[in-house]
C-alpha cells in the first residue's frame, strides 16, 4: 500500500519530481553520451591500431639501408622493422591536392585497411589511395592518377581504396590545423614504383615492438636503446605520443571525456540539490502523515525507506533513461562529427564499466540525499510529529537590527527576510541561474574564442593576403626574385626537435626575412618586436618543455644532425604553430643556409604560377579562413549541447524553485490579499526577489563561465594555444538570455497569485 | 520475556494481574502479583498500569509538567473515558498509553511489560501489534482510498481483518474505494476506526474521536466504539473534554492540571445511542 501512496504522491508533486527526473536524466545523458562516445572512439581506434599493426617507434633520418634494419633488429624486444620512403607531393588535377606518398616494402607495419580493390603485395604496380579522398573526388579503382613529387612524375593506376592506422588524422602543409581530406591525399605504393630507384633513399624505419613490452615505459627505454644502437646524430626516434595522428586523436578523446565530466557534474549537482529541496518540502508537508504512520506502528525504517524511494525511484528512472538516450542518441550524434575529421572506420559508442558505476553511484547518492532530507521529520516521537511543527525560531539578522532596515520599504524587507529564512531554496535558485549563465557564456565564448583565434592567425600574426608555397626545387635565388616581383616576404618553415631535461618535443621553426607580414605577440597578447639577435619560443612550447625566458634549450632541424644549444630570448604566443621563430640573420649566424619555403604577399598572384616546378601551391588567406571555420563542426556540436543544456537547466531549476517557493508562500500571499494588497503589487514583491537572485546568479555565472571557457581553451590540445575571448555580444546574450528565462518562469508562477483563493488558502491544515 | 506481549497466546497464559474493583484505586504492587483465578467474575485482568508517571518538558530555566505523578490501572475489555479540560494532560496520557511518547519518570506496565524500558524499536513493535489509534482529525493517508488505508495495516501485522470486512463492519462497504477527500467527516472517522480495528489491537485509543463531527454522526461513532468494547471485548480508551461521554464508560478517569483527579467506575453505563450533548 505504501507503494501506491508513493506513486500517488509522486503524481501529486509531479512538477518537482519531473524536474528532478529531468535533471538526473540530463546529467546522465551528457555523461554517458560523452563517455560512451569517447570510450567507444578510444576502444574502436585501439582495435584498429592493433589489427593493422600501427607502428610503435618511428626512426626518421636522411637515409636508411638494409644494414640499418639489421642494426635495429638486434635491439632486444623488437618484433619487426621495415623501411619506408615518405614524401609529400601533389596530385595533378583535383586542384593539385597535397599528397602524402609512402613507398613501402612489405607493409606489415602500419598496414593498409582495404575497402575496395585488390590487396597490396610487395611487387604489385599501382597505387593504393585513401578512400575519403578518392570517393569525394570521384576516383575509382582502375583510374589513373598522376602524382608529382618535386620534379618527378608518377602515373599510376588506382588498385585499391584504403585507410591506414597511421593516418587517422593528417593535415596538409597549408592548413596546419584542420584536416581537409578532400584536398589532401594519402597514398601507398610499392618501392618498385619509385621512378629513380638508383637514387632512392628510404627516410624512415618503422619499428614494431613486441606486444608484451609495448607499454609507455618500455617504449621510452627502447627508444634510448635504438638511439644508442644507431649512434647517429641525424636521426629522430619518435613514438606514438609524438605522432601527430595518434596524439591528436588521443587528446580529442581525452578532451571529450573531460567535457563530459564537467557538464555532468554541473547537472548532477543541481539534480541532487533539487532532490534535497523537494524531499525536504514533501516530507515537511507530510509531517502529520509521517506521525500517523508512526503511531500506527510502522517502523522508522519502513517509513524512511518509503520516503527514500521517492528520490530513488525518480533519480533511478532519470539516470537510467538518461544513460540510455546518451548511449543511443547523443554518442552516435557526436561521433558523426568525427567523420571528416578523423579517418577511423566503424566508430561507435560503447558503454563502459565507468558509465554503469557512475549511474549506480548517482542513484545511490540521490537515495542518501533523500534520506538526509527526510530524517528531520523522522527523528521525533510520533506524539511530537503528529502535532504541527513548532514555529521556526526567528532571530533578527544584522540587517534587521541596523537603522538602515527601517528605511527600506515593505517589499524589500519582506524579500530580505524570505531569502534569509529560506537559504537553501535561495541558494538553489542562485545556483540554477549560475549554471544557466555559465553555460551560455561558455558556449558563446567558444564561438568568440574560435573567431578570435582566426582573426589573430590571419589578421594580426600573419597579415599577408596570399601565401606562395615553394617546392624543394626553389632555391634562394628563385625565391628572392619572386619576393621582389610580388613585394613579398620570404619565410622558411621547418620541423625541429627540442630537448630540455628529459622532455623531448617536436615543433616547428619559422625563419623570417625582411618584411612586414609576420608579427608576434607577447604572453599578454600585446604586439612586440621579434628580437633581432636570438630565438623566440612560443609560450605553449616553453610550457611543455618546462623552460622560461633566459633558459637554454637544445634543438636540431629534422634531417640535420647538428644540435644547437640556444638561449630563449623571448617568449611569444601563437595559437596554432608551436615552436620557435627567429630572423634570417640569426639563423644564418648558426651556419645554416636560409631556404625559403613560402613567400607572403599582399599582391594578387596569378593561378598559372603553379605550373612552375618551383611552386607547389598558392594559398588565399580568405580560403584558409573559410576552410578553417568549416572544420570546426565538432566544436560547434559541443557548443550547441552547451547552449541547449543551459536553457534547459535554467528552465528546469527555476521552474522547480518557482513551484517550491510558490507553494510555501501561498498562505502568506493569501494573507497579504486579505489585508488588501492588490494582486499586481504582490506579484511585484515576488518578482523582486527573483530579480535579486537572478542578478546575483548572473554575476557569479559570468565569472564561472569564464573559468569554464578558460579550462576548455587551455586543455583543447598540445598544438593549439587558445585564449578565452568573451565578446560584449556574448555577455549581452548570456545576461539577457538568463534574465528572460528567469523572468518568464517566474512570471508563470506570479501569475497564479490571482488564482489563489483567500478563504481556501487560509483554512486550517487538515 | 519482554517480547511476550507481542504474542497473544503467550500473554493469555498464567501471569494475570488482578485488582479488586471495590478496593482503593491505587494498587499495591505486591498485591497485584498475588495469585489469581480466572473464574472470579468480579475480578478483571489488568491490561495497563501507570505508576507515578510524569512527563516533563525542559524549557530552559523552568520545567513544565504535562503529566505529574499519575497512577492508574485499566482493565482488559473495559471502555474507559479520560475526561478533562484542554491542557490537563489527556493527550499526554493517551500518547504514553499508545507508546507514541515516552515517560520522563515512573513506570507503565502493559500486560506485565514495562513500556518505559522499551527501546524505540520495541515501542514501534508494541504500537504495531497491540495498539489501534483513532485520531480527532482522522489522519487518513490522503493519497490512499478508504480500502487502501485499511489495507495498509497488512504491511505491519500478519493477522489483520480483511479490509472489506472491517469497512463493512463500520458501514462503509459502499464507499470503500473513495479517497478521504471524497468522504464526509463521519465517513472518514469510521474509516479511521476500521483501520484501527483491522489490526485486532488489544488496546483501541481514541483522541476526541467526535471532536470534528456533528452530534448525530458523533453518536454513531461512539456507538461503534462502545460496540467494540462490549461485543468484541476490546479495551477502548477514549480521550475527550466532553463530560457527557462519561455516561457511556465503564471507568471514567478525570484529569486536571497534569494529575489524576478521580477514577470512577460505572456499573451501568448508558448505551451510546442515547447520549446527548
Amino acid at each position: 500500500m505504501l507503494i501506491k501512496k508513493m506513486w500517488r504522491d509522486l503524481l501529486g508533486n509531479k512538477t518537482q519530481f519531473v524536474s528532478i527526473f529531468l535533471m538526473s536524466l540530463l546529467g546522465m545523458l551528457v555523461f554517458v553520451g560523452l563517455d560512451a562516445e569517447s570510450s567507444g572512439a578510444g576502444i574502436v581506434v585501439n582495435d584498429y591500431y592493433k589489427k593493422y599493426n600501427l607502428c610503435d617507434i618511428w626512426i626518421q633520418g636522411a637515409g636508411f639501408s638494409d644494414d640499418d634494419i639489421r642494426t635495429a633488429r638486434k635491439v632486444g624486444g623488437i618484433e619487426d622493422v621495415e623501411k619506408r620512403l615518405s614524401l609529400t607531393g601533389t596530385v595533378e588535377k583535383y586542384d593539385n591536392a597535397y599528397a602524402y606518398i609512402n613507398f613501402v616494402t612489405t607493409n606489415n607495419i602500419s598496414s593498409m585497411m582495404l575497402y575496395e580493390g585488390e590487396p597490396y603485395t610487395k611487387d604489385s604496380k599501382g597505387v593504393w589511395l585513401q578512400e575519403w579522398f578518392a570517393t569525394h573526388n570521384n576516383i575509382r579503382v582502375g583510374d589513373i592518377i598522376r602524382v608529382k613529387i618535386d620534379s618527378l612524375y608518377i602515373d599510376a593506376e588506382v588498385k585499391g581504396l584504403i585507410d591506414c592506422p597511421e593516418y587517422v588524422y593528417y593535415v596538409s602543409e597549408s592548413d596546419m590545423m584542420y584536416p581537409n581530406y578532400e584536398k589532401c591525399a594519402l597514398m601507398f605504393m610499392s618501392e618498385i614504383m619509385y621512378p629513380d630507384r638508383e637514387h632512392m633513399i628510404f627516410n624512415q624505419l618503422l619499428v614494431d615492438v613486441k606486444e608484451e613490452i609495448s607499454d609507455e615505459e618500455n617504449i621510452i627505454l627502447l627508444k634510448e636503446k635504438l638511439e644508442k644502437a644507431f649512434d647517429r646524430e641525424d636521426i629522430a626516434v619518435t613514438d606514438r605520443n609524438q605522432n601527430l595522428s595518434f596524439a591528436t586523436f588521443d587528446s580529442e578523446v581525452k578532451q571529450h571525456k573531460a567535457m563530459g565530466i564537467m557538464f555532468s557534474a554541473v547537472f548532477l549537482t543541481i539534480a541532487l540539490l533539487g532532490i534535497v529541496t523537494t524531499m525536504a518540502r514533501v516530507t515537511a508537508s507530510q509531517r502529520t502523515q509521517i506521525g500517523t504512520l508512526k503511531a500506527l506502528g510502522f517502523s522508522k525504517m519502513t517509513i524512511t525507506f518509503h520516503y527514500v524511494s521517492y528520490g530513488l525511484v525518480i533519480s533511478a528512472a532519470g539516470c537510467i533513461i538518461g544513460a540510455f538516450i546518451g548511449y543511443a542518441v547523443l554518442a552516435p550524434w557526436i561521433l558523426g562529427f568525427f567523420v571528416g575529421s578523423y579517418l577511423v572506420p566503424g566508430l561507435r559508442g560503447i558503454i563502459t564499466g565507468l558509465d554503469v558505476t557512475v549511474t549506480v553511484v548517482s542513484v545511490i547518492i540521490a537515495a542518501i540525499v533523500s534520506f538526509f532530507s527526510c530524517r528531520k521529520e523522522l527523528k521525533d516521537a510520533p506524539a511530537v510529529t503528529l502535532k504541527p511543527p513548532a514555529p521556526k525560531k526567528i532571530k533578527h539578522t544584522m540587517i534587521e537590527k541596523s537603522k538602515l532596515w527601517l528605511m527600506l520599504d515593505f517589499s524589500t524587507q519582506w524579500n530580505i527576510r524570505d531569502i534569509l529564512r529560506n537559504k537553501m531554496r535561495s541558494f538553489m535558485g542562485i545556483l540554477g541561474v549560475v549554471g544557466c549563465s555559465m553555460l551560455l557564456i561558455c558556449g558563446f565564448g567558444c564561438f568568440d574564442s574560435i573567431n578570435g583565434l582566426m582573426d589573430k592567425m590571419y589578421g594580426e600574426l600573419m597579415t599577408a593576403k596570399n601565401k606562395i608555397v615553394l617546392s624543394q626545387e626553389a632555391d634562394i635565388g628563385y625565391a628572392y626574385d619572386l619576393a621582389v616581383k610580388y613585394k613579398g616576404q620570404m619565410v622558411q618553415e621547418t620541423s625541429v626537435e627540442f630537448v630540455s631535461g628529459k622532455v623531448k618535443k617536436s615543433g616547428s621553426a619559422t625563419i623570417i626575412d625582411k618584411g612586414n607580414y609576420i608579427h608576434i605577440q607577447d604572453k599578454a597578447l600585446k604586439p612586440v618586436k621579434l628580437n633581432k639577435s636570438g630565438i623566440a619560443m612560443t609560450n605553449k612550447m616553453a610550457g611543455l618543455l618546462q623552460v622560461k625566458e633566459g633558459d637554454f634549450v637544445k634543438w636540431h632541424l629534422v634531417g640535420d644532425d647538428e644540435w644547437q644549444y640556444s638561449r630563449i630570448l623571448q617568449i611569444y604566443r601563437d595559437p596554432s604553430i608551436q615552436g620557435i621563430t627567429m630572423y634570417r640573420s640569426v639563423y644564418e649566424d648558426l651556419h645554416y643556409s636560409f631556404k625559403p619555403t613560402a613567400i607572403l604577399t599582399n599582391k594578387s598572384v596569378p593561378k598559372e604560377i603553379i605550373d612552375e616546378d618551383e611552386i607547389s601551391s598558392v594559398l588565399n588567406i580568405a580560403d584558409m579562413k573559410a576552410a578553417f571555420s568549416e572544420t570546426m563542426e565538432m566544436m560547434n556540436a559541443m557548443i550547441y549541447i552547451m547552449v541547449i543544456a543551459a536553457v534547459l537547466l535554467g528552465v528546469v531549476v527555476l521552474y522547480n524553485l518557482g513551484v517550491l517557493s510558490f507553494v510555501e508562500k501561498t498562505r502568506e500571499v493569501a494573507t497579504l490579499k486579505v489585508l488588501g494588497f492588490k494582486s499586481g503589487r504582490i506579484r511585484n514583491i515576488l518578482q523582486k526577489q527573483n530579480i535579486w537572485l537572478t542578478i546575483i546568479g548572473i554575476c557569479l555565472g559570468l565569472y564561472a563561465g569564464w573559468g569554464m571557457l578558460y579550462i576548455i581553451c587551455t586543455t583543447v590540445s598540445d598544438t593549439l594555444d587558445m585564449y578565452p575571448i568573451i565578446s560584449f555580444a556574448t555577455y549581452m546574450y548570456s545576461i539577457v538570455g538568463t534574465f528572460l528565462v528567469s523572468i518568464a518562469v517566474n512570471f508563470m508562477f506570479s501569475g497564479k497569485v490571482k488564482t489563489i483563493d483567500m478563504v481556501d488558502a487560509l483554512k486550517g491544515v487538515e | 520475556m519482554i517480547m511476550n506481549i507481542f504474542d497473544k497466546k503467550k500473554s493469555e497464559a498464567e501471569q494475570v494481574d488482578i485488582i479488586d474493583l471495590d478496593n482503593d484505586k491505587t494498587l499495591d504492587k505486591n498485591k497485584k502479583l498475588k495469585t489469581a483465578s480466572k473464574e472470579n467474575k468480579k475480578r478483571k485482568k489488568v491490561l495497563i498500569e501507570f505508576k507515578n508517571v510524569s512527563k516533563k518538558y525542559d524549557q530552559g530555566e523552568n520545567v513544565f509538567y504535562a503529566l505529574k505523578d499519575a497512577s492508574l490501572t485499566i482493565n482488559e475489555g473495559e471502555m474507559v473515558v479520560i475526561l478533562g479540560p484542554s491542557g490537563a494532560g489527556k493527550s499526554t496520557l493517551l500518547n504514553l498509553l499508545g507508546g507514541m511518547d515516552s515517560a520522563s519518570e515512573g513506570h507503565i506496565w502493559f500486560d506485565g511489560e514495562d513500556l518505559t524500558t522499551f527501546s524505540d524499536n520495541l515501542l514501534t513493535k508494541y504500537r504495531a501489534q497491540n495498539v489501534g489509534v483513532v485520531f480527532q482529525f482522522y489522519n487518513l493517508i490522503p493519497t490512499l482510498t478508504a480500502y487502501e488505508n485499511v489495507a495498509l495495516m497488512k504491511d505491519i501485522k500478519n493477522d489483520t481483518t480483511d479490509p472489506k470486512e472491517a469497512l463493512s463492519a463500520v458501514g462503509l462497504a459502499e464507499h470503500m474505494h473513495q479517497f478521504p477527500s471524497q468522504m464526509s467527516g463521519g465517513e472518514q472517522q469510521r474509516t479511521s476506526i476500521a483501520r484501527a480495528v483491522a489490526k485486532n489491537p488489544r488496546l483501541l485509543l481514541c483522541d476526541e474521536p467526535t471532536g470534528a463531527l456533528d452530534t448525530d454522526t458523533g453518536r454513531e461513532v461512539l456507538k461503534l466504539l462502545q460496540d467494540m468494547s462490549r461485543e468484541k471485548k476490546r479495551t477502548v480508551v477514549m480521550v475527550t473534554h466532553n463530560s457527557f461521554f462519561a455516561d457511556i464508560a465503564d471507568t471514567v478517569i478525570r484529569v486536571k492540571n497534569g494529575g489524576i483527579e478521580s477514577v470512577v467506575h460505572n456499573d451501568s453505563p448508558k448505551d451510546a445511542s442515547v447520549v446527548n450533548w
